[in-house]
């Protein structure tokens, strides 16, 4: 065809050679990397693992634990895109296995296991993260309500919020949603399937019954006197509810370093 | 459902390393200057990395990667246009310069700068077709996803465009 001696007779009256290209190549790269290293996402590592709650879908960034998900749920695909947009990913399973072993050791009873940092870089809103820096604080083996976590967010209305909050926790076990129950003691939902919230709550301490209510033993603890009372307790009712824990027992809020209440003696 | 297996998209770097020649030749041809098509290149780099969490899938690099080169060969060409409409109304001269190519297509140089200035001419798609099938050897359908048309519509550009060139000869 005439057109395509003519593309080749453009090509050799003026000739790109490959020496040419590369030359021009290397002269833009130190270019290029001088605007890489404003660009650059950060990296993290990606893996799968088995585990207590089954495989898991792990990645983590230098800064911590970016994001777990449980691989029995649809929607890994599109964890994975949203990772991407904020970091460059790299496959190692070595890091994600280290993350594993922290959450085996939580199911063979050492609680501090779990004190990995998280990187909450796929979280967009600022309620979201005070709700989740706020949930952190809620130590193993208490649990706080949808309303008791809107409370201590500034905004104790807003239950409903924190419920969709939690339902996008993009580091789960780590950031304890499982750790939110309902105001009327029933447990309540889990991204990650009712049965693993029973399964974790359970590691802490929480023996939920087969009716999905807290134990009949629960406490309830006030984080700034440090008295535990029964739920029933006047003083308990009548406090804020921002500052209010619930424990599985009252020697679990004994190990949390609160005292009895010496009105309903709990204890 | 089928047990999840995690398959990463190649590091960008990895992914375009293979393609920095192709695509550094297709800007040289494009814009016909050593420095623009460096500073092309630069920027395609840039935007390709900025915008590769969204390529879908890897089967689709080689067109996208040309579908940001070519557009910002087109933006070059229109700014340039631009800038060319102004200082031509500043010196109150309202014509452009005169095209004092020879008219004829023979062999060597001249022939060859003729098929330049006749490509130049082109309207930006066709120009950008016929450039991605006959310089960079591409295949209808990258050239229809690098210029967010079907391939048919590519196949019909490149019809055009050399339709047009056979015309000038």
């Amino acid at each position: 065809m005439k057109t395509n001696r003519m593309a080749t007779q453009v090509k050799e009256s003026a000739p790109i050679d490959d020496r040419m290209l590369d030359a021009m190549i290397g002269q833009t790269r130190p270019r290029i990397e001088r605007a890489m290293k404003l660009l650059r996402r950060p990296q993290a590592r990606v893996g799968v693992i088995s585990s207590p709650l089954g495989r898991l879908l792990i990645a983590e960034s230098d800064r911590g634990l970016a994001a777990i998900h449980f691989l029995f749920i649809d929607g890994a695909e599109r964890t994975l895109a949203m990772l991407r947009k904020k970091f460059d990913l790299i496959e190692n399973e070595a890091s994600a296995r280290r993350i594993g072993a922290e959450i085996d050791r939580v199911f063979e009873g050492d609680f501090s296991a779990m004190a990995h940092p998280v990187d909450l870089s796929l979280v967009e809103s600022d309620f979201q993260r005070r709700a989740y820096a706020s949930l952190r604080k809620v130590p193993p083996g208490a649990v706080i309500t949808y309303h008791g976590l809107a409370a201590t967010v500034g905004q104790p209305d807003s239950q409903r919020a924190i419920g969709n909050t939690m339902a996008s926790n993009p580091v789960p076990i780590f950031v304890p949603c499982h750790r939110v129950i309902r105001s009327d003691g029933t447990i309540g939902n889990y991204g990650g399937g009712v049965d693993n919230k029973i399964k974790l709550l359970r590691a802490e301490g929480f023996e939920v019954g087969r009716d999905l209510r807290l134990p009949s033993r629960a406490v309830m603890g006030h984080r700034r006197t440090g008295i535990f009372c029964r739920p029933d307790c006047s003083a308990a009712r009548r406090a804020d509810p921002a500052k209010m824990l619930i424990f599985a027992d009252a020697k679990c809020a004994g190990h949390a370093g609160l005292r009895a209440c010496k009105l309903c003696k709990p204890a | 459902m089928p047990t999840f297996s995690l398959k990463l998209p190649p590091p960008f770097e990895e992914a375009v390393k293979s393609m920095e020649r192709e695509i550094m030749r297709f800007l040289m041809r494009s814009t016909g200057d050593r420095e623009d098509a460096m500073d092309l290149f630069q920027e395609t780099w840039l935007r390709a990395y900025r915008s590769y969490p969204r390529l879908q899938s890897e089967d689709g690099l080689r067109p996208w990667i040309f579908r940001i080169a070519s557009n910002l060969c087109r933006n070059r060409a229109r700014d340039r246009m631009r800038r060319g409409r102004v200082i031509a109304n500043e010196t109150a001269d309202g014509a452009m310069p005169a095209d004092n190519a020879p008219n004829h297509l023979n062999g060597g140089p001249e022939g060859a700068l003729h098929l330049k200035r006749a490509i130049s001419r082109l309207p930006g798609k066709q120009g950008q077709a016929l450039m991605m099938r006959k310089f960079a050897g591409l295949e209808y359908t990258e050239i229809g996803v690098a210029l967010n048309c079907s391939a048919e519509s590519a196949r019909a550009s490149v019809y055009q465009a050399l339709k047009k060139l056979r015309l000038d000869e």
